[in-house]
């Protein structure tokens, strides 16, 4: 049996890639990337909490399916505004689209 | 042989380092692994979960560190496929099933469709941002703090079980039933709401020709 820790384990570490790649990178679409990294490390936490400590074994697996709903969404609606500010700017990265920047 | 295949000329090379690479990262885990279970020091679902688990590492890597911005993408792939498998473990086929529909058709050819629609294909090789050692320091950071508490904390843990598909299907719509519909008018919104950020406001070019000739 696999102790509940490897997965924490997995999952902490899988976190701290992808808050490295919302950080470091500048194309707004390689952070998208990082953030789908992050949103998997938190579906697979929920998931093993839901598999190993929760008697009913079904909340977290709701809340995983919601997350990647909204990760679906998320997706979509990012794309279309980087699209948007590409074609206003002919460029995707984040820190040459910094007008609301204060 | 690959001179013969119908692919672009520079995915041969790409291909076989790749592949390689892939292979050689591979072979020495996978001895590790068997090695290990022929000795009956892992029994087969531990072996599963660290190969599982390599592959999703070594895919987060990629995904964060190389720099084409395609070579970036397969690698996402490769660990949602991975994360596929973890849930696999974990006793829900359904959310794996899930999660192979919506990150290996979905979000992907998503994510792909803005590389190709951004240009970003052509000019792929796209360098991290100046704050690249401070960005590393807090991801390392916050993945040492994670470890330490995982670590450190008692778990009281019960055995894993599987959860079967009709058991999630009764319980999500009998007792989740509004907050399914309310996800469901989230994503209609924000499909929405990305037409029509991204639409244009002036016609397309040849919108206005092909009227003309027919006026």
């Amino acid at each position: 049996m696999i102790p509940l820790e490897n997965f924490l384990l997995l999952s902490a570490v899988l976190f701290a890639f992808g808050f490295y790649g919302v950080l470091a990178r500048r194309s707004a679409i390689q952070i998208l990337m990082a953030v789908e990294l992050m949103l998997a490390a938190v579906s697979i936490n929920l998931v093993a909490f839901a598999a190993y400590t929760d008697a009913d074994r079904f909340t977290g697996i709701v809340f995983a399916v919601f997350v990647i709903t909204v990760a679906a969404a998320e997706v979509g609606l990012a794309l279309g505004i980087v699209l948007r500010i590409y074609r206003e700017r002919a460029t995707a990265n984040v820190d040459e689209a910094s007008t609301l920047k204060w | 042989m690959l001179n013969r295949l119908p692919i672009p000329a520079q995915f041969d090379r790409i291909i076989v380092v790749g592949a390689t690479i892939a292979v050689l990262g591979a072979l020495p885990i996978a001895a590790v692994l068997i090695a290990l279970l022929l000795l009956d020091e892992l029994t087969a679902p531990e072996v599963v979960f660290w190969a599982v688990a390599a592959l999703i590492v070594a895919g987060a890597l990629g995904t964060v560190l190389l720099p084409n911005i395609v070579h970036a993408a397969v690698s996402l792939v490769a660990t949602l496929l991975g994360v596929a498998g973890i849930y696999l473990l974990l006793g829900s086929e359904f959310l794996a099933l899930v999660q192979l529909l919506v990150y290996g058709g979905g979000v992907t050819i998503l994510l792909l469709f803005g590389l190709m629609l951004t240009r970003a294909a052509d000019d792929p090789v796209i360098a991290d941002g100046a704050q690249k050692p401070f960005a590393f320091g807090v991801a390392a950071l916050i993945g040492g703090i994670f470890v330490a508490a995982v670590l450190d904390a008692n778990w009281s843990q019960t055995d894993a079980a599987a959860i079967g598909i009709r058991d999630i299907g009764q319980r999500l719509f009998r007792d989740y039933g509004v907050p399914f519909e309310i996800a469901s008018l989230v994503l209609l919104v924000a499909l929405i709401g990305a037409i029509a950020i991204a639409r244009s406001d002036q016609p397309e070019p040849e919108a206005a020709e092909a009227e003309e000739v027919t006026t």
